[in-house]
């Protein structure tokens, strides 16, 4: 029974055996999930705003605990795992958020690093306060996401796209096995939000990481992903190969059967992780 | 069918549980203001006559006599390190203290309620009492005034460290978080970068303002100009106090231009204007381009240090300034650092008679003391309110379109607010005898200069979008101005009178000392006679009074702050 045990290699990468999770407010906004995702599965869910998308992800990386069931994530069970281990597991995941989550007055090179911190030990603060090595590999993963030349602008000085490629540095500089993306272009306009998917999926096809990525474009998640999984009201709807999918068994996702069952709008928005 | 529906519409407003309690702090404080009018016997004809006596007295200052001046000097010097060091001492006590009282970051509720309780309990008690009990302990010197506001300033500061904290985005702690970040790597990565250019402007702001206030903790004797300037009143050297009183005058404004220059350029943000486009000048371009080029290079050479840019190296050079200034005012000012130790003893011994509180003695000097403290808080903020309005009117740039008009009235209140209260308020009791009357001019005044620019700014925030709109509707400048600028700024205008209503009845508390009303006679006198029974009593009742409007304050915020 005891999974406290940390696999790199796990396969499936994450298995979500019967995740339930009521709020403190009352609000259910999982229902009984389950999923499993082998390794180096692209996966998309969709559903409405309030479905369970971003609560589900959250429980990946254990930013939630569920209310009754389990979260295994490389054989690590998240659901029960003490902060240590927490820390260990989210090592190895990236998280990528629609708001970014980036400090505006850091310069890039700055926000980058702090995605080095799970393998450091002491607080940091300030670029000089990490070691070269890791300011060059920064450097490196600037480069890659195409911002090398912002490396000492400040945060906010960027576009929205170009703020969302530093946050994808940042994940990368984790040097994940998998990444978690929270409507990583729900922000931005249509030609940033192209950019910014291709190249999520080239890192991540690059590397071989397992991707769950929640996104409101339906048409965006047929091209890309392997697997759709539909949510509504916390209970999964949908959960097929993207392969042959048509949009309209897509869109049934989005319909509301009854509006008096649609959930309300915040609680889709689980912004602070201490009220967790 | 239709017309019975648009009976039944309500044509005015509802009624709602936020309009009702804001009616009964709105009546609360109208009875209050008449209530303290008539406790302290003021008059209309009173407080002209109080101006005019105030006059006749500056001109019997003039010209001012020099003949002190290396004195002058070396106490505006003594001043300025006692500012200084105060003010380090206290950031250094309340950057730590902030984070356990700060929501966001506090390790749990047990710290969290002990660091605020902390933060209140020196935020309540004036620097000047402090003062006045350390100069008991330590002796007459620097040291005490030192302490002094280095105690005090906990208040203020540590309280604005904490809000930094906490109105941090919480966002980038998430990001932080699923990095694998620990707790305090997290708060160090995401929430103090956030907190550090307020910490920073708020620090050097209370610099400013220990400034002013270590000019005059030499009335209760804890070093400083002070003292030079109640012994020339003293001896009715009135040239040689307005000599005092104009060179600390010229060094306050020179600090708080400096202070805020270094500001502006270690925050690295300049606020918005509506109407005036800043043009910059030649200098200022040739050094964004020097910064420019700065930035490329060291991209292209991945350095691995950040460039030194302008603003960079203006942080530099400040931190070295600052580091300097701090070696020498240790190194120079008059105080026995290590022998003190000794005195502690005396302080330690001071603070046990202080507790248990000893409210009997002078119970009805007591009750007076706190009414006439409260009586002069009401009627000072009220009073300086009118004043205030139409001047912060004058100095919004937004709102009075000629610039000469605005900069001037800004430029004046800048040289009002140079000096401080209880200066002002010496003046006026040597010019008008003792009592609450001369104190309440002193503090309305001091309300005026300092309310016009927090509404003036209030002003000069309001979102320009609606008054557009309200514009194009082809509405006159006066229906702008109450058809969009007042609605946006209410709350605001609401919660700085709230404001400086807690800051006068602080400021009402140490009047006395100067003979200008309140609660301070007492309470000087009871540590001159070694009562220290009668001032532990006296600092519990300032503490609860102060406590408590601070209580009625917040509420009334959040009463504002609810929709309905």
């Amino acid at each position: 029974m005891s999974l406290n045990r940390f696999d790199q290699e796990a396969d499936p990468i994450v298995r979500l055996s019967d995740i339930s999770k009521r709020f403190p407010n009352g609000t259910l906004a999982l229902d009984k999930v389950s999923l499993e995702i082998p390794r180096g599965q692209l996966l998309c869910l969709i559903g409405l705003s309030g479905s369970g998308k971003s609560t589900l992800l959250r429980h990946v990386n254990g930013l939630h605990k569920p209310t009754s069931g389990s979260v295994d994530v490389m054989g690590m069970r998240v659901s029960e795992a003490a902060n240590k281990d927490l820390r260990e597991v989210r090592r190895h995941v990236g998280f990528v958020f629609q708001q970014f989550g980036l400090i505006n007055r850091a310069t890039c090179l700055e926000n980058v690093l702090s995605g080095a911190l799970g393998r450091l030990n002491w607080p940091r603060y300030g670029v000089r306060s990490y070691p070269k090595q890791l300011r060059r590999l920064a450097f490196d993963h600037l480069d890659r996401v195409g911002l090398a030349d912002q490396a000492f602008q400040r945060a906010d000085t960027l576009s929205g796209g170009q703020m969302q490629r530093v946050a994808i540095a940042r994940s990368l500089m984790q040097e994940p096995q998998m990444l978690l993306a929270d409507e990583p272009v729900a922000s931005l306009d249509p030609e940033s939000s192209g950019q910014v998917l291709e190249l999520l999926l080239k890192i991540a096809t690059e590397e071989n990481m397992t991707v769950i990525c929640t996104l409101h474009q339906v048409e965006l998640a047929l091209g890309w992903a392997h697997r759709i999984v539909g949510l509504r009201a916390g209970k999964v709807v949908l959960d097929r190969s993207a392969i042959g999918l048509d949009q309209r068994d897509v869109m049934d996702v989005y319909q509301r059967v009854d509006v008096t069952e649609a959930p309300t709008a915040d609680e889709d928005v689980p912004t602070s992780i201490l009220n967790s | 069918m239709s017309s019975t529906v648009v009976e039944q519409r309500r044509l005015s407003p509802p009624f709602t549980a936020r309009n009702s309690k804001l009616l009964i702090v709105f009546v609360g404080y109208v009875v209050a203001t008449i209530w303290s009018w008539r406790y302290i016997h003021m008059s209309f004809a009173g407080l002209f006559g109080g101006f005019s006596d105030v006059a006749a007295l500056i001109a019997r200052m003039l010209p001012p006599d020099f003949y002190q001046l290396s004195g002058i000097i070396s106490a505006t010097i003594e001043t300025l390190w006692m500012a200084l060091l105060g003010t380090t001492i206290a950031v250094l006590i309340s950057f730590p203290l902030s984070f356990g009282a700060a929501k966001n970051t506090t390790p749990n509720k047990f710290v969290f309620a002990l660091c605020r309780g902390i933060i209140t309990m020196t935020r309540a008690i004036p620097d000047l009492i402090f003062a006045a009990i350390f100069v008991r302990a330590f002796g007459i010197g620097p040291l005490a005034g030192i302490l002094a506001l280095g105690l005090h300033s906990i208040g203020m500061i540590g309280k604005m460290f904490a809000d930094a904290l906490e109105n941090a985005d919480a966002m980038p702690r998430e990001a932080s978080i699923s990095t694998g970040a620990s707790k305090w790597q997290a708060i160090f990565a995401s929430i103090l970068p956030q907190a550090t250019p307020t910490m920073i402007g708020t620090s050097l702001y209370r610099l400013d303002i220990n400034v002013r206030a270590s000019a005059v903790l030499g009335l209760v004797g804890a070093g400083g100009i002070g003292f030079i300037i109640q012994s020339a009143l003293r001896s009715l050297d009135y040239p040689s106090a307005l000599a005092a009183v104009s060179v600390i005058f010229v060094v306050i404004l020179a600090i708080e231009f400096f202070s805020s220059k270094v500001r502006a350029s270690i925050l690295g943000e300049r606020s918005a204007s509506v109407v005036v486009v800043r043009s910059q000048s030649e200098r200022s371009i040739r050094r964004t381009g020097r910064d420019r080029t700065l930035l490329v290079d060291a991209v292209t050479m991945r350095s691995l240090v950040p460039p030194l840019t302008s603003d960079r190296k203006s942080r530099i050079i400040s931190v070295w300034v600052y580091a300097i200034m701090l070696g020498i005012a240790l190194g120079t000012i008059n105080m026995p650092i290590f022998s003190s130790f000794g005195y502690f003893d005396d302080a330690w011994r001071i603070v046990t008679q202080l507790v248990p509180p000893d409210f009997t003695t002078a119970r009805s000097e007591l009750i007076t003391g706190m009414s006439e403290t409260l009586a002069i808080a009401f009627i000072s903020t009220t009073l300086g309110l009118f004043i205030a309005i139409p001047l912060g009117l004058l100095s919004s740039r937004n709102i009075v379109i000629r610039k000469m008009v605005f900069v001037g009235t800004r430029s004046m209140l800048v040289v009002f607010r140079g000096i401080p209260e209880l200066i002002i308020a010496v003046l006026f009791v040597s010019a008008m005898g003792l009592g609450p009357v001369p104190g309440t001019l002193a503090l309305t005044l001091v309300t005026a200069f300092f309310m016009s620019k927090l509404i003036a700014d209030t002003f000069e925030e309001v979102d320009p979008s609606p008054r557009e709109a309200i514009f194009a509707t082809g509405a006159t400048r006066m229906q702008e101005l109450f058809g969009s600028v007042l609605p946006q700024a209410m709350p605001a205008l609401v919660s700085q009178i709230l404001y400086m209503l807690d800051v006068n009845l602080r400021s009402s508390t140490v009047l006395g000392i100067v003979g200008g009303g309140g609660i301070g006679f007492l309470l000087l006198g009871s540590i001159r006679v070694f009562e220290f029974g009668t001032t532990g009593a006296v600092v519990f009742s300032i503490f609860v009074v102060v406590y408590a409007i601070e209580l009625v304050g917040s509420w009334v915020r959040g009463v504002l702050d609810k929709a309905n």
